[in-house]
């Protein structure tokens, strides 16, 4: 029982950055209602940065370059946007387009060298459990994010017209409210977001020029669980793979527990769908 | 005046064939090498190495008085770019050919070394590559140790030290998965137990539960069948952190500097298994490389030099041997032949009809992550 306690904290530790990548995903959905696939690119190349520059000074470069990438995203988008063509799915293939512009560029600067940096050396025992404060960092900093988030959507001005952009665009327009800037504000937002990730994983596991497309997909998977309504339910979604994840590694022997995480998030979704029907006729 | 014209031009003539009588023509050697892709970290201190060794062979006077002429080409990391290799190497006149650098790349070259009549030698660990049931084996000899005898080298490691129950921890994919399956036979019969057995995929970014299966199993060593550097240093990592303290093992595919720089001092006391020790306690003859590298400008990364100069001396040794015209055939006949020839690695090298693994354990050593640096373990 202790055991299962353990991993399931181990879990919850873990699923803060899925649920901290989840977060921009939510964003991006809700309001411009299509994916930036480029979000785990931006991870990477701030991780990239960060170690080559090291310290304070290169978290903040760091940053930057996925602030500078996630621009240009956003540039992509409101270009496509001006010429007339804003359908969701040639936004995320622009931004798939991206990721690998930005995978390539970071085999091509760095190789195929790890970026990994050391913090802290000391373990503490929580309760039994030893856990590296690295691991509580990158749990505080996300928790924190999805405060601010929920905060700015839902507490003031600019949130409200965040929301009303995605609920009904063209309405949103009439009423003065500047959706193209909010979308592409997401965009960035999501930069910066990517990038927190980025160099918190960077002080944790490491991560090399291949992660960017995997980071982007664990986002999504954490984003769409419990459907991507908002940033609480994306992060809770991140949290329920982390925990997934960590059981089914801990438990299950190699080949399996690779599977079981997968399968989890099928059944959520599938289950998730079945209510949908079921109560669907409940409201207009 | 046209008369004089002629004769000008005949002793020149005379002259051009007299000089090309006293230098025979070069003997050309292939070498097909994944220098760039992912296996670059191996593929392009291979070349480092051959190019050093036949710049040296040549200043001393060459092989049985003639110069080597190596015949580059790059197989990227990519199957098709290494059969592509193969064939157009060949189609220069090459006698045997090094590489390709990887097991997917010489699996798929075989083939096309057998219709071209050229041998291979791979410095690649891949088993199947000299599998006797491949159609090409006549053709495919291996110029470093196996995957088997790299984890029979650690397992044994392991027992000597009294060591009996061990956990694996491996990446989620071909590489990671042979090392599994060797791992628990040759465990059973050097008397060990695999407990417990984990995976992760490469991106992975987080492996502490992992880690903590193989603490609750409570291994006596454990021994990592990772590739990645980042995956086994997050791995290390992630063991410090649980409290799995035991002796922790890298198979080769971890001997690299990448892995050394991305473990930093939280590394020191992993064990790395290595042909030799070339860039921090080379022995006599490694030392001899080292010198030819270093005059080159080259800093030494270790295993890719000693597989890649091991195949270009296997070849050397084969071409001396052989008694008439050089060609393909004749000198995959006197490769089968060729047995403790010079090289520049420790262990001794040796082919025969029946093995075209041409070396064992004796060319490993474990070593011991210190500071950054791998100390060879007595």
């Amino acid at each position: 029982m202790a055991y299962l306690a353990e991993l399931a904290v181990r879990g919850v530790l873990l699923g803060a950055i899925y649920g901290l990548l989840a977060l921009p995903m939510s964003l991006t959905f809700v309001t411009v209602g299509s994916i930036d696939f480029a979000l785990g690119a931006y991870a990477v190349l701030a991780a990239a940065v960060g170690s080559t520059i090291g310290g304070v000074a290169g978290v903040a470069a760091g940053l930057g370059a996925a602030l500078a990438a996630a621009a240009a995203m956003a540039a992509i988008f409101a270009g496509l946007k001006r010429v007339g063509v804003d359908e969701p799915i040639t936004i995320s293939l622009a931004s798939f387009g991206l990721a690998v512009a930005i995978g390539s560029l970071i085999l091509w600067v760095w190789g195929t060298r790890a970026f990994v940096l050391h913090s802290f050396d000391d373990v503490w025992v929580l309760l039994g459990i030893r856990v590296g404060p690295q691991s509580l960092i990158n749990f505080a900093v996300s928790l924190l994010l999805l405060a601010v988030i929920h905060f700015l959507l839902y507490r003031t001005g600019l949130g409200r017209m965040m929301r009303a952009a995605a609920i009904n665009p063209a309405g949103a327009e009439l009423s003065g409210i500047p959706v193209t800037t909010l979308q592409t504000g997401t965009f960035v937002s999501g930069g910066l977001l990517g990038g927190i990730a980025g160099v918190l994983i960077l002080f944790s596991a490491g991560l090399d020029f291949t992660a960017g497309l995997s980071l982007t997909l664990s986002g999504f998977g954490a984003a769409i669980l419990f459907g991507a309504h908002g940033p609480l339910r994306a992060f809770l979604g991140g949290i329920l793979m982390g925990v997934v994840e960590a059981l089914s590694a801990g438990l299950a022997s190699g080949a399996v527990s690779a599977m079981v995480p997968l399968v989890v998030i099928m059944v959520v979704l599938a289950a998730g769908t079945v209510g949908g029907v079921r109560f669907s006729g409940d409201r207009p | 005046m046209v008369k004089i014209a002629t004769m000008v031009v005949a002793a020149s003539l005379l002259t051009a064939t007299m000089a090309h009588a006293q230098s025979p023509a070069a003997i050309k050697i292939g070498a097909v090498l994944s220098l760039s892709g992912p296996a670059a970290v191996f593929g392009l201190p291979e070349r480092d190495a051959i190019e050093a060794v036949v710049e040296e062979i040549n200043k001393t006077g060459g092989v049985n008085g003639r110069k080597i002429e190596l015949v580059l080409h790059d197989d990227k990391t990519d199957p098709s770019e290494a059969v592509r290799g193969v064939t157009q190497v060949t189609r220069d006149g090459v006698v045997a050919i090094v590489g390709p650098s990887t097991g997917s790349g010489v699996l798929a070259a075989g083939p096309v070394a057998e219709r071209l009549r050229v041998p291979l030698l791979a410095p690649a660990g891949t088993a199947s590559i000299t599998d006797k049931k491949n159609s090409f084996y006549p053709w495919v000899f291996r110029a470093a140790p196996s995957d088997q005898t790299d984890i029979r080298k650690i397992l044994a490691d392991m027992a000597k030290d009294g060591k009996r129950k061990v956990g694996v921890f491996y990446q989620e994919d071909a590489y990671g998965k042979v090392g599994l399956d060797y791992g628990q036979q040759i465990a059973k019969e050097l008397g060990l137990q695999i407990v417990a057995s984990v995976s992760a995929a490469y991106t992975a970014t987080d492996l502490t539960a992992q880690a903590t299966q193989l603490r609750e199993a409570k291994p006596d060593a454990v021994f990592m069948q990772v590739s990645i550097s980042a995956l086994g240093a997050s791995f290390n990592k992630a063991a410090r952190q649980v409290g799995l303290e035991v002796p922790l093992y890298a198979n080769a595919g971890l001997a690299q500097k990448s892995f050394l720089d991305a473990m930093g001092d939280s590394g020191n006391g992993v064990r790395v298994l290595s042909i030799g020790n070339l860039p921090y306690e080379p022995v006599e003859p490694e030392t001899r490389l080292v010198a030819l590298l270093k005059a080159r400008g080259k800093t030494p990364q270790g295993w890719g030099e000693l597989v890649g100069s091991n195949g270009l001396m296997a070849i050397v040794a084969a071409v001396k041997s052989v008694k008439g015209d050089l060609s393909g055939p004749a000198v995959r006949d006197a490769l089968e032949t060729i047995c403790g020839f010079p090289t520049y690695s420790r262990g001794k090298g040796c082919f025969s009809k029946e093995v075209h693994d041409g070396w064992g354990e004796d060319v490993l050593v474990i070593t011991e992550i210190d500071r950054g640096r791998l100390k060879t373990r007595p």
